[in-house]
């Protein structure tokens, strides 16, 4: 789908009534604001406890029962403070600047395959949809902390650009890998693809054990997208024992809750991202969840569509939910690296690595007819 | 298409306001950051036009990286509050000439255009027809390019490096 059919059936739909317009407009306003909202909330709430878990401590536990309203509370503390702007700040930029980082990481949202037939836009660009959207988040970053008129926000600012152009570079190039032994870039193609071997249909399972290249080509991946998160070990931009909190220092109230929220709504992106591009999505081993049928149905109506959803959604988050915790446990768990060793650890290992792994999996992808590893293992032993 | 002109409407009017900011405005950071208007009022052009890999490569090369280092170079300069920055000098006739003889160059080519009958082609994915294309016919300029670019990094990297200095014995410089 591009974005010319997409206008087109936009038209299409705008001459069935305005009740139907205003029906999607808010359905989608609705969804994001369901969506994001409360799981950026309850991952402030999931960080807390498990922070606390690493330290020893308790953790939120007055506000509800096990401290559950914390992230209510919260966010009514950020809704009613004072909405402060420094004399000096550039304010049309200051105004602007958190909006642009909420629509770079909401807007990569549509592209995302929570399930065979959950996806707000299966765009044939799909993947590269979701990178380009980003770029709107290193702008806004970069704009917010200019206009603050703030040293530390600059510096925050200007080390959170330079960071996320750096290591766009191996993500890009782990991203190229994955679309080069897929031949696609529709997230749904993707998915579909990492079907177990032996299902009907067959696909080459997920692309992490797709070939020895992709396997590394994950972890590149993971390092690149806690750097694009601006999260630990690459807080650099935030820093908060060297630049108080960098690039959103002089932000409060909602503002600073936009950058925040962004900052995890940013998290739980690349987390789905990588857990369709490379863990294979709602796919599960020896088992598609398309053909699960278990019988119940209203009337005539068959219930299997739904259960599927259900089902796959729920394989879907609770791999993203594994790789949102492990980006909080390396939050507690690493120091933060200096500037030099961050762009050291980028340019001097992970983009050379990353090169060396797409040419491998186009060679792999060449010499194995795009068959991955299972397959070829599968027909070797003679089961496929 | 109703829609599609509308649309195609609002990003020639994005576009065009805001490389008139971009040209015009008096504080240089506005100048810059009006350039996001015109480059995403260009993407949403091509997306309209059925190029959506195009689209997608307009925003990240040109919002994500090439802006960026524009927005870095403006951020460094000296006092850009203090000065109208154009006030300084104003240089109005090369400008103009050359930015009137691509004017013209482009006006010629529109004029040259069969218009009618040319309306939007059913959309295809341009993708893998592109990546073919560059592996296929285009495989010699599309060589040449890359090596034009890294010849640009390589030359970056030299002038971007201190000069390297000989130690005496002592270990000093």
């Amino acid at each position: 789908m591009s974005l010319a059919e997409f206008l087109s059936g936009l038209n299409h739909m705008l001459g069935t009534g305005l009740p139907m317009v205003i029906f999607s407009v808010l359905s989608a306003v609705i969804i994001i604001l369901l969506f994001a909202m409360p799981v950026g909330g309850i991952a402030t709430y999931v960080e807390r406890k498990i922070a606390a878990d690493f330290q020893e401590r308790i953790g939120p536990n007055r506000v509800g029962p096990l401290g559950l309203l914390q992230f209510l509370a919260d966010g009514v503390k950020m809704f009613l403070k004072e909405d402060t702007i420094s004399k000096n700040a550039d304010r049309f930029i200051y105004n602007f600047a958190p909006s642009l980082v909420m629509a770079g990481s909401l807007g990569a949202f549509a592209a995302i395959p929570f399930s065979a037939y959950v996806i707000g836009a299966d765009l044939n660009i799909g993947i590269f949809y979701a990178m380009a959207l980003g770029s709107f988040v290193s702008l806004g970053v970069l704009l917010g902390a200019w206009s603050s008129d703030n040293k530390w926000s600059l510096l925050g600012g200007m080390r959170g650009a330079a960071q996320i152009v750096s290591y766009e570079i191996p993500l890009g190039l782990t991203v190229l890998s994955v679309v080069t032994i897929s031949g696609t870039m529709s997230m749904h193609e993707l998915v579909s693809q990492q079907a177990w071997p032996s299902v009907h249909g067959g696909g080459h399972f997920w692309n992490i054990v797709h070939n020895p290249f992709m396997f590394i080509n994950f972890f590149i991946y993971f390092i690149a997208a806690l750097a694009e998160c601006n999260r630990t070990p690459f807080d650099l931009p935030e820093a908060e024992s060297e630049l108080v909190s960098g690039f959103n220092t002089e932000f409060s109230g909602m503002r600073f809750g936009l950058y925040a929220l962004a900052e995890f709504a940013d998290v739980i992106l690349f987390a789905c991202i990588a857990s369709a591009i490379f863990l294979g999505g709602w796919q599960l081993p020896f088992f598609d969840l398309r053909n699960l049928d278990i019988g119940l149905t209203v009337g005539d109506v068959s219930l299997n569509p739904l259960i599927q959803t259900v089902a796959m959604m729920g394989v879907f988050l609770a791999k993203v939910a594994v790789l949102i915790f492990v980006v909080m446990w390396l939050r507690w768990t690493l120091p933060r690296l200096r500037v030099d060793q961050l762009m050291n650890l980028c340019w001097k290992y992970l983009i050379p690595i990353s090169f060396f792994n797409l040419i491998g999996a186009a060679i792999w992808t060449w010499v194995f007819k795009g068959q991955g590893m299972l397959e070829l293992l599968g027909k070797m032993m003679g089961v496929l | 298409m109703a829609l599609v002109d509308l649309f195609v409407a609002l990003c020639f009017l994005l576009g065009i306001g805001g490389a008139f900011f971009t040209a015009f405005h008096p504080n240089i950071m506005y100048a810059a950051i009006s350039l996001i208007m015109t480059l995403v009022a260009i993407a949403g052009l091509y997306g309209a036009l059925g190029a959506d890999f195009l689209a997608a490569a307009q925003l990240i090369i040109y919002v994500g990286g090439i802006l960026i280092v524009i927005l870095f170079a403006v951020m460094m300069s000296h006092d850009i509050y203090k000065d109208r920055f154009m006030a300084g000098a104003k240089k109005y006739i090369l400008p103009a000439s050359a930015s009137f003889v691509i004017f013209a160059g482009l006006a010629a080519l529109v004029g040259k255009m069969d218009w009618a009958g040319n309306t939007v082609p059913d959309f295809e994915p341009t993708a893998r027809a592109m990546g073919w294309a560059l592996v296929g016919p285009y495989a010699v300029p599309f060589q040449y390019v890359v090596i034009v670019l890294l010849l640009g990094l390589v030359g970056a990297v030299v002038i971007a490096r201190p000069s390297i200095k000989h130690e005496d014995d002592e270990g000093n410089q």
